[in-house]
């Protein structure tokens, strides 16, 4: 009797417990964790491992694990950007789910700062300009049209908000750039970047380090 | 005989107060998505760059706003968000369970958020579920899906309408909550309707179309539709299951008044949420949303503010099981 009476228990509180989690599992699996995929970024050659499918808004927490934790999916950055360039994970993205990205390629963001004032949880902490560090731009030399003499174009120096601090010519009268300490990786080089390959993206700053600094040092 | 209380007059017109702000909400949320759209096209300064229908949407928003504001770039920014999080005019206002996920996924109180829920975690305290009746844009939609399962049933479809325990969602929230730690993100959001609405309403309005959560959302629609009326609200929704909990102690409550009850029980009909307030019992989970108040034919149902459900008044004095005169032994048959 008592066996009998234990295992109804138990059967109807494993019952409790699945039924409970089914929503959390359906939602699980509508969002598998994916790589959010791009247009122009699935058909970037693959010799550059380091870069990054998305960035994050700018002042984002640096580790990604804290800004998953602290953002809570509202979308307000979203609705503030003036480019409108900040989207979300919305179909795919396992724990990053409704968490947001800025794909450069497509839309580049301009630093305004909406959205770190508006983010009401620490995700986004408000950052003067030129401490932002959405990542550092790096360029493809062997694809790059000045830098392959294929012309001149400039678009990514004309563009940048930061200046000569974060991108500029290597010699005066060449258009071949270079890009500087002070980038901020707002990626709007990205954006107007006519190669279709992309030789100028965004990588995470830890993993590019300027050849001049280490000649300095 | 002792004057009967009467319900203060205007309370029976509340249930349409309350549609006319269900409704404001919701076209709340698809008028923000709408004017941003619209502040990005003036932050561009190209018009002549737009599509045609690009250009429609900026001459009909400017059309609308232009009488009211000089700086479509700022003016516009004063509401945004949604109900999971928002701001008017720089008030933040977020969802408890908003914070509540938050806390867990982080691991860390952030005092600038907290506060930020201050307000409707006072006022879920005072008036008990209300978000759930009165502001979830959820509800209106779900509401909707109830009337159609009844136009249904009255078009002779036989729809299933399983009664499970109402202490479920309180596992769902725990559940939520654990996993949502164990994450390390906030996954209560992907399930919980009202922040599913206002995001794909951006998404769908201001981006690249919907995302998952209408998938889930449909699939809530279709349990309420098939299994159990108003079911997801009733038994799986974490943010209910949370202001059921603050709202357990609520100030402002419904009760009836047995002296002018004829215990005809549409109020028991009417109740979305599967209640007895033709017995008395209305416990944690009642929304205040007053639908019956509004349907009560002999203005049985009124407000009243007690910390606990007014005790089991037996039948309704005007109805058939109440016999005048000999009244406390028949009311204990019937109970």
């Amino acid at each position: 009797m008592k066996r009998r009476s234990l295992l109804r228990v138990l059967t109807s509180g494993a019952a409790l417990l699945g039924f409970s989690a089914l929503p959390y599992g359906v939602s699980r699996l509508l969002a598998p964790p994916a790589p959010q995929p791009t247009n122009r970024a699935i058909k970037l050659s693959a010799r550059h491992q380091d870069r990054r499918i998305f960035l994050r808004p700018p002042g984002a927490l640096k580790n990604d694990v804290a800004f998953t934790a602290a953002c809570i999916g509202c979308g307000l950055c979203g609705e503030v950007c003036p480019p409108r360039c900040i989207k979300f994970h919305a179909r795919s993205g396992g724990s990053q789910v409704n968490t947001p990205y800025i794909d450069p390629a497509e839309r580049a963001c301009t630093l305004c700062n909406k959205c770190m004032e508006v983010c009401p949880t620490e995700a986004l902490t408000v950052t003067k300009r030129q401490d932002i560090d959405m990542g550092i731009a790096r360029i493809d030399q062997t694809a790059c049209y000045p830098w392959v003499d294929k012309g001149i174009c400039g678009a990514c120096v004309s563009i940048c908000p930061q200046g000569k601090a974060a991108i500029a010519y290597k010699h005066w009268n060449q258009y071949r750039p270079v890009v500087k300490d002070g980038c901020v990786g707002c990626g709007l080089c990205v954006e107007v970047c006519p190669h279709p390959s992309l030789p100028i993206w965004i990588t995470e700053r830890k993993s590019y380090s300027l050849p001049e600094k280490k000649k300095l040092l | 005989m002792a004057e009967i209380s009467r319900p203060f007059f205007l309370w029976r017109h509340l249930n349409k107060v309350r549609w006319v702000i269900l409704s404001l909400v919701f076209a709340l949320l698809i008028v923000i998505p709408v004017l941003h759209v619209y502040q990005t096209y003036v932050a561009a300064h190209a018009y002549d760059l737009l599509a045609p229908s690009e250009k429609r949407l900026y001459d009909v928003v400017e059309f609308a706003t232009a009488p009211f504001i000089n700086d479509p770039a700022e003016e516009l920014d004063a509401v945004k968000g949604n109900t999971w999080s928002g701001y008017f005019w720089g008030l933040q206002l977020s969802d408890p369970l908003a914070v509540a996920s938050q806390m867990a996924a982080s691991l860390s109180l952030y005092w600038p958020f907290i506060l930020s829920s201050l307000i409707p975690l006072v006022l879920t305290i005072i008036f008990g579920r209300f978000f759930c009746g009165w502001l979830c844009p959820a509800t209106m939609i779900y509401e909707l899906n109830s009337n159609l399962s009844a136009w249904l049933k009255w078009a002779g479809l036989k729809l299933p309408n399983f009664q499970f325990d109402l202490r479920i969602k309180y596992v769902v929230l725990a559940i939520g909550l654990i996993l949502t730690s164990l994450a390390g993100s906030v996954l209560i959001a992907t399930i919980y309707p009202p922040a599913i609405i206002g995001r794909e309403l951006y998404f769908v309005i201001a981006l690249d179309g919907f995302g998952v959560g209408v998938v889930i959302f449909i699939a809530t629609l279709l349990f309420d539709l098939l299994v159990a009326r108003r079911g997801f609200c009733r038994y799986l929704c974490p943010g209910g299951a949370l202001y059921s909990l603050l709202g357990r102690y609520r100030l402002v409550r419904i009760r009836r008044i047995a002296e002018s009850c004829n215990d005809c029980a549409k109020c028991n009909v009417v109740c979305e949420f599967g209640l007895d307030p033709l017995r008395d019992d209305f416990g944690q989970e009642c929304t205040n949303c007053a639908a019956c108040i509004a349907i009560c034919p002999t203005d049985a149902m009124t407000f009243t503010l007690r910390l606990t459900d007014y005790p089991a008044q037996g039948p309704g004095h005007l109805g058939k099981q109440y016999q005048h005169g000999s009244g406390a032994d028949l009311e204990a048959a019937a109970e």
